[in-house]
């Protein structure tokens, strides 16, 4: 094995954990920032009293869950109920390893050994990046389905109920808006995608111009994959008391917690990357770090109109819920895509 | 507890190796101490009023998330802390003690309220517990009846005191040799049993069962003297029927085609008990009192005749001119039995449980005989005369002035057991068994085995909502048969916050049920003071100021409009809204309660009325703010209003759901504006108009579909009539001489003359009325409220069925129900 090999490997190790630290550090803030702005929407100040204007809060909150009773009730199924919280987290992280963060690698100013190292700005540039997406994205699901169904709770079994029919049925008609964007960009690689964005119209072909309806049944099928409201179900306060977290506790449900959060970040940067142009922007391909920028700001716009939502709209009935997915937005989507099709057909061929 | 200073390491001083070990726990204490302190999550967990203003600390004005302590957490396993908030009755109890067990450590509860800290008003209840310390450890003690906002910050300020003062080497829950054991679960017998006292108990009834003789020598005790004390005194009132009464009994009779089936007495009708079923259906058919909705019962103790008789108010709704329709039945002493009449008006499902309930009478026929506020298995009907609670005191309460003997001890004090509980002598603990099963549910869990009518074959779940349940308002239970999600039976379970109101009532004197009234709809107290002092003013006769009366109404409509903003307030939030909506209401309600402390020196209880007027006046000043917090609540209204009706999501979890006709609302009593939202145009402060409301121009609005979203938006149509009441009524009252705010003359003692009085009022949640009989003396001999919220919830089951479990969440939410009003 040569030297360049065992460097890259190593590299992209230590990229891995970077990134998984980076969005659980995400995560921390993505708590922070929507208890803070949570509270601006009520007429509130939200959390001030540990950290300057409260920004150790989740700190103190994660130091509390971690030192917290690990209670593990004696009607559950043990292994799958153990195993659940990592299978709910694991995928939402994975999911971030085919997102460009940048248009170019970066070079570290040294050298090891003579050889000069460089830095990818993804973690796996696969060609088929938007069906591994698709399918880490529904690995996720496995998680909160067995955590509701070891619980052995009703309340718990009904939660995961509808997390299994509702996340399987919105796979559907994200799938068909991501095609319509690979459609015209003609490549499954989230790289190509945001290339071919920043390559016309001065960097600013985005894909939300073209393609505004998928754009939109991508967002609403996010806000339902990562359990957002209106569509959080899974857990309905209302109804379910905790839905299918209801017999986790401490650290387990610590889990739970950062799952949907990594999830909805991660969730977020895909929709950034695939339909508003990802890292692009001025000056972004010759300056890369000018790129992370970029998408840092679309991605936090995208996570504040979530946690907008969340304060202002109420929540959608179950059946109704799955009657909207299926009656609606599927055939939209599935519309939109034949018309992307045909369109694109007319024009090049 | 305080953390160890570093050692001076530079110096060259060599740190001892414990003093080291210190200094290790003592940073890691810093963090483990400043982590669980700044990082509490409470239970959502609201027992009675307390939860009111537990809300209202997170609202705007208070927020507790400030302190990192409002992360409510739904379910035990994940909070941090309890807020006992409010009267914890013997029902709930098992269901709290369950809950604290579930909860991981560390674990912390702070007693919110005089009822939790020991019992408070309610203490001689017998359904209350006095103080949640004789059963959970407690970490924080709040007082206040309800404690202020303020009050419950400064609770959560104390507790993260008590937990920095803390160390991870001394905390009980790392260390295996003091983990403590999960607290027993009381069991409800035939009261309350401990499964610490068993072998007290048992003792004790052992004792009690031996001869007199054996009693008080030992120990060298004399027994206690036994007062003297004068059966009270039977209630009796000039009878004479009046003409009016007279000519119904003849037409009714000759209807009947019968003699002797009514008979009239003063201007109500006496009916047989053989006659009843047909006369409820004559009354209702062909004379058209389609509305039954008060029914009581009274227990005449030591009357010559029957012994027990039960009320029945009855209205005509579609001709509002036509009198009050009050007619009685009797039932004897030794076989208390009447038909029910179920069959004839719905309504008669709740409310004749619940005098079989608390007076023991059977009504034959009824669907579900059993009782409906205390459990099954409780001994004794408590508000018969004869019943005794445990920390009942004679009439004669024990100051050392009114016991010669000098023997004046409480009875808190002498009861064995040291808590508010009273067995049977005959009961034998060893052959009794608990009942499993709960017999009143058992329709709904056999609806599992109903198979017919199913295209899939699967298996239903029976699920239990409450009574500690986020959207029930309160300690409210449902016992849900589903299948899939969808609602197959339903039946509601109460009285996990009676608080024996009625029986209280009937111990305390005249006026001091007043501040009582206030804890029945704690978000409306001003309207249950108005009811009340009403039913006493037409009892007595007592004439009003007029701008006592002007006061009244400005309070009334100034709760009646934030009320309503509440309902919308939380019934977004049922709907799954994020709090926002409700702080937004909470907002306005901060301001109007400001109003009501100023004028009565409390925010919520404001025990503000009196019979013939009002306790303090008001300024011009009050009434110059009073007019700009009107202005601002018609803003935050029409921002509720924007905010939530047009919106697409409400409207499909809204439209079309809970629909009931109107014909079955009045069968089931339901009043109030769920009546109006099915196009019945029926508010008593137009057809039976009380106080001054007949000179204030305002529409009753009505929408015609009956279901979630008609009710809801019914509620906005009412607060801006209110609106306008209330502007009316600050133009009026300018006319008025300041300080004329009591009428009657001034006396020590207030005595009604002998009688009986039903007064019903317009409330927020519906027909609010006190049905009260007088003997005459200081207390009243019957005490009765005929609360809206309870009555409507007679029509929840039929609203629910076939829906899904989100709407039944909101069904229950658009009837408004408060729960110290519900159970009483």
């Amino acid at each position: 094995m040569d030297l360049e090999f065992i460097i890259s490997l190593i590299v992209q190790i230590v990229m891995i954990g970077v990134i998984a630290v980076a969005l659980m550090t995400a995560f921390a803030a993505m708590v922070m920032v929507e208890r803070k702005l949570l509270g601006r929407f009520t007429l509130r100040y939200g959390p001030n009293r540990v950290g300057k204007y409260g920004s150790l809060q989740i700190i103190a909150d994660m130091f509390k869950l971690f030192f917290k009773e690990e209670v593990i009730p004696g009607h559950v199924e043990r292994t799958v109920y153990l195993m659940a919280p990592g299978l709910a987290l694991v995928p939402a992280l994975m999911a971030f390893a085919v997102v460009p963060i940048a248009g170019a690698p970066f070079t570290l100013p040294f050298q090891i050994m003579g050889t000069p190292i460089t830095i990818n700005p993804w973690i796996a540039n696969v060609n088929v990046g938007v069906l591994y997406i698709l399918a880490i994205g529904s690995l996720g699901t496995y998680g909160v389905i067995l955590g509701g169904w070891s619980s052995n709770n009703k309340y718990s079994l009904l939660g995961g109920l509808r997390t299994s029919a509702q996340m399987l049925s919105y796979e559907l008609p994200m799938g068909l808006a991501m095609l319509s964007a690979i459609l015209i960009v003609g490549s499954m690689q989230l790289t190509n995608i945001v290339e071919f964005q920043a390559s016309y119209l001065g960097g600013f072909f985005w894909l939300i111009l073209v393609q505004p309806v998928a754009f939109i049944v991508f967002y609403i099928c996010a806000l339902a994959e990562a359990g957002r409201s209106p569509f959080d179900l899974p857990e309905t306060e209302n109804e379910l008391i905790a839905g299918f977290s209801t017999e986790y506790g401490g650290m387990k449900f610590g889990l739970f917690f950062a799952a949907e959060y990594v999830h909805m970040i991660v969730v977020s940067f895909i929709m950034a990357t695939v339909f508003l142009g990802g890292w692009s922007g001025p000056f972004a391909q010759q300056a890369p770090f000018l790129g992370i920028g970029y998408l840092l700001i679309k991605v936090a716009f995208i996570l504040f109109t979530m946690i907008w939502v969340r304060a202002s709209i109420p929540r959608v009935r179950f059946d109704k819920l799955m009657k909207f997915c299926w009656k609606f937005l599927l055939p939209v989507s599935i519309a939109n895509a034949a018309a992307t099709a045909l369109v694109l057909a007319v024009l090049f061929f | 507890m305080t953390i160890e200073a570093p050692p001076p390491s530079d110096n060259g001083v060599e740190v001892p190796a414990e003093l080291k070990q210190n200094v290790f726990f003592g940073k890691l204490d810093d963090l483990y101490n400043w982590g669980r302190a700044y990082s509490l999550w409470p239970l959502t967990m609201g027992l009675a009023c307390c939860a009111i203003e537990m809300i209202a600390t997170g609202t705007a004005r208070y927020d507790q998330d400030r302190f990192g302590a409002a992360l409510f957490r739904a379910t035990p396993r994940q909070a941090d802390f309890m807020i006992v908030s409010g009267t914890v009755t013997k029902k709930m109890l098992p269901q709290i003690i369950r809950i604290f067990n579930q909860m991981a450590e560390p674990k912390y509860v702070i007693s919110m309220g005089a009822c939790a800290n020991g019992g408070g008003p309610f203490k001689e209840g017998y359904n209350v517990v006095s103080g949640i310390d004789k059963f959970i450890p407690v970490d924080v003690y709040v007082p206040g009846c309800p404690p202020t906002p303020q009050a419950l910050l400064n609770g959560i300020i104390k507790l993260q005191e008590k937990i920095q003062g803390q160390s991870i080497k001394t905390v009980p829950w790392y260390r295996p040799e003091e983990r403590t054991e999960p607290v027993p679960m009381p069991i409800l017998g035939p009261d309350l049993i401990d499964p610490r006292q068993v072998s007290l108990i048992k003792d004790t009834l052992e004792k009690a069962r031996q001869p007199e003789e054996a009693e008080g020598d030992e120990n060298g005790e004399a027994p206690r003297p036994k007062r003297v004390v004068k059966p009270p005194k039977l209630p009796t009132w000039d009878i004479t029927p009046t003409d009016e009464a007279t000519a119904l009994a003849d037409s009714i009779n000759q209807a009947l085609q019968a003699d002797q089936a009514v008979v009239p007495e003063a201007n109500t009708l006496i009916v047989a008990p053989e006659h009843l079923v047909a006369f409820g259906r004559h009354v209702r058919d062909d004379l058209g009192y389609e509305l039954l909705s008060n029914v009581t019962g009274v227990d005449y103790l030591g009357r010559e005749g029957d012994r027990f008789e039960v009320v029945y108010h009855a209205y005509n709704v579609r001709q509002p001119e036509k009198p009050a329709l009050v007619f009685k039945a009797r039932a004897a002493e030794d076989k208390p039995e009447l038909p029910s009449l179920y069959g004839v008006w719905k309504t008669c499902y709740l409310q004749e449980r619940e005098i079989y309930d608390l007076y023991g009478i059977n009504f034959t026929d009824h669907p579900n005989m059993k009782r409906v506020l205390l459990w099954d298995g409780f001994h004794g009907h408590p508000l018969r005369k004869d019943y005794e609670e445990a920390y009942y005191e004679d009439p004669v309460k024990p100051f050392p002035s009114r016991w010669p003997g000098g023997d004046h001890a409480r009875a808190e004090t002498r009861n064995p057991f040291g808590k508010n509980v009273i067995y049977p002598q005959d009961w034998d603990i060893d052959q009794w068994t608990p009942d499993e099963v709960e017999h009143n549910l058992d329709h709904v869990i056999e609806a599992r085995d109903i198979k017919e009518g199913v295209d899939f074959d699967t298996d239903r779940i029976v699920l239990n909502l409450g009574p500690h349940h986020p959207s029930t308002h309160g300690v409210f239970r449902m016992v849900v048969a589903m299948e899939g999600e969808t609602i197959v039976d339903l039946e509601p379970v109460f009285g996990y916050l009676h608080r024996n109101h009625e029986k209280i009532g009937e111990r305390n004197s005249w006026i001091m049920n007043m501040p009582f009234t206030d804890r029945l709809d704690y978000l409306n107290s001003m309207q249950n003071n108005l009811a009340y002092a009403l039913t006493v003013e037409k009892l007595a006769g007592l004439a009003v100021p007029e701008r006592a009366e002007y006061i009244r109404v400005i309070m009334c409509e100034l709760t009646r409009v934030f009320s309503h903003m509440s309902l919308v307030g939380f019934l977004a939030s049922d709907l799954g809204c994020m709090f926002t909506p409700l702080f937004y209401a909470f907002e306005g309600r901060e301001r109007v309660v400001d109003l009501f402390e100023e004028a009565s020196g409390s925010r919520m209880m404001c025990n503000y009325m009196r019979f013939g007027g009002v306790t303090y006046d008001i300024s011009d000043d009050w009434l110059k703010r009073a007019e700009t917090v009107t202005n601002t609540l018609e803003r935050g209204l029409e921002e509720l209003h924007t905010l939530i009706t047009g919106n697409e999501i409400v409207l499909s979890r809204t439209k079309d759901i809970g629909y009931l006709s109107p014909e079955d609302l009045l069968s089931h009593g339901v009043t109030g504006p769920m009546l109006r939202a099915a196009g019945i145009k029926y508010d008593i402060r137009r057809v039976d108009p009380y106080s001054i409301y007949d000179r204030f121009d305002f529409d009753v609005p009505t929408l015609p579909d009956s279901d979630i979203f008609c009710r809801f938006y019914q509620r906005i149509l009412e607060a801006r009539e209110s609106i306008k009441i209330l502007r009316q009524a600050y133009k009026g009252i300018k006319d008025t001489e300041p300080g004329d705010i009591m009428g009657g003359k001034k006396g020590y003692i207030f005595r009604p003359p002998a009688g009986e009085a039903y007064v019903r009022t317009e409330h927020s949640k519906g027909e609010l009325g006190f049905y009260v009989v007088s003997n005459k003396s200081d207390s009243p001999w019957r005490y009765r409220v005929r609360s809206p919220s309870f009555i409507n919830l007679n029509a929840l089951a039929d609203m629910c069925k076939g829906g899904k479990v989100a709407d039944t969440i909101v069904t229950l939410g658009a009837i408004d129900i408060v729960l110290g009003e519900v159970d009483r």
